[in-house]
């Protein structure tokens, strides 16, 4: 494995567990009619949700880019 | 001591309206055995754990094409639905009544929904269920126009702002001036409506030169002040 795929790994790996995080924190939420509840949800559940999802995007563009390394744009 | 006399009627007051909304709430639950979309998102949120789990364990899963697809389900679709889901949920949740009461400023606003007195607007309203009891703030503080419940929330989102992180302003007062479009949205039309004195000040009315709350009509509101001083309604069980 080169240093590449070792990231992208990492990076895959990463984005599960924020995206398990997120979830967690979302599923705790919905059990409060609270206006803490909807603040947890939208700060905290909402920031772990989007970073696990670029993280995820990111991490599959890097894929790309590791395996392609030819695929570099001609000038 | 005025100040403990203060706290101790605050205690007082904060458990009689919780058993209030306690036992709407039990009623309400009784009513509703059916397993709704909050039972479907928690069920696709416990398969999405799970999923995300098997997946950060089994890494190999990914080599094949059906994995990689998988993978992009488990990692991006479904957390993404369930993101917007609870959003949703979350947001439809912020329009109960026991949302609004949660803070402890809204108290006495609470049990002025309870006062024993047809005078009270709110309460005649409330009891006699012409606005749903489980969204009764809701009902009559939202803006019936376009955007109108998008307008709300973000004054929610700064009721919750100034609530934890701020001063709210004591007294409550309103952003605006009650708009006459909320009352009329039910009303306009209603049998009830239709006396004399409604039809002749109709345009008055619609056109808000003549406030239905505060032109001496029908003045008692919350009159969150007086509340202590109002014998209590207790619903039945």
């Amino acid at each position: 494995m080169n240093a590449g795929e070792s990231k992208v790994s990492l990076s895959f790996r990463l984005s599960g567990i924020l995206l398990v995080a997120g979830l967690c924190v979302e599923a705790v939420s919905l059990h409060w009619v609270h206006p803490i509840a909807f603040l947890a949800f939208f700060v905290i559940g909402g920031v772990l949700l989007a970073a696990g999802v670029l993280l995820y995007l990111s991490s599959l563009l890097l894929h790309h880019s590791s395996s392609n390394p030819n695929d570099t744009p001609s000038h | 001591m005025r100040k403990r006399s203060d706290e101790e009627r605050a205690v007082k007051d904060r458990g009689t309206l919780e058993t209030l909304l306690v036992t709407g709430e039990k009623k309400q639950s009784k009513a509703n055995m059916m397993p709704g979309p909050t039972s479907i998102l928690f069920v696709l949120l416990g398969t999405t754990i799970v999923l995300l789990i098997v997946v950060l364990a089994r890494a190999s899963l990914t080599a094949t094409p059906a994995g990689k697809i998988l993978v992009f389900l488990v990692f991006f679709v479904l957390p993404v639905l369930c993101g917007f889901w609870g959003l949703n949920e979350h947001l439809e949740r912020s329009k109960q009544t026991a949302f609004c009461l949660s803070c402890h400023i809204m108290q006495p606003y609470g049990e002025s929904l309870y006062a024993s007195d047809p005078t009270y607007i709110p309460a005649a309203h409330f009891q006699n269920h012409r606005i749903p009891p489980d969204e009764a703030c809701y009902t009559c503080h939202t803006d019936y126009a376009m955007y109108g419940t998008i307008h709300v929330k973000l004054h929610g989102l700064r009721h919750i702002y100034m609530q934890y992180f701020g001063t709210p302003m004591n007294p409550i007062r309103l952003y605006d001036p009650y708009n006459n479009r909320e009352c009329l949205h039910c009303h306009a039309g209603a049998r009830s409506f239709e006396n004399d004195t409604h039809m002749a000040l109709l345009d008055q009315i619609k056109s808000n030169q003549l406030s239905c709350v505060s032109s001496g009509c029908h003045d008692t509101i919350h009159n969150a002040a007086a509340i202590g001083n109002v014998k209590i309604w207790r619903p039945q069980e």
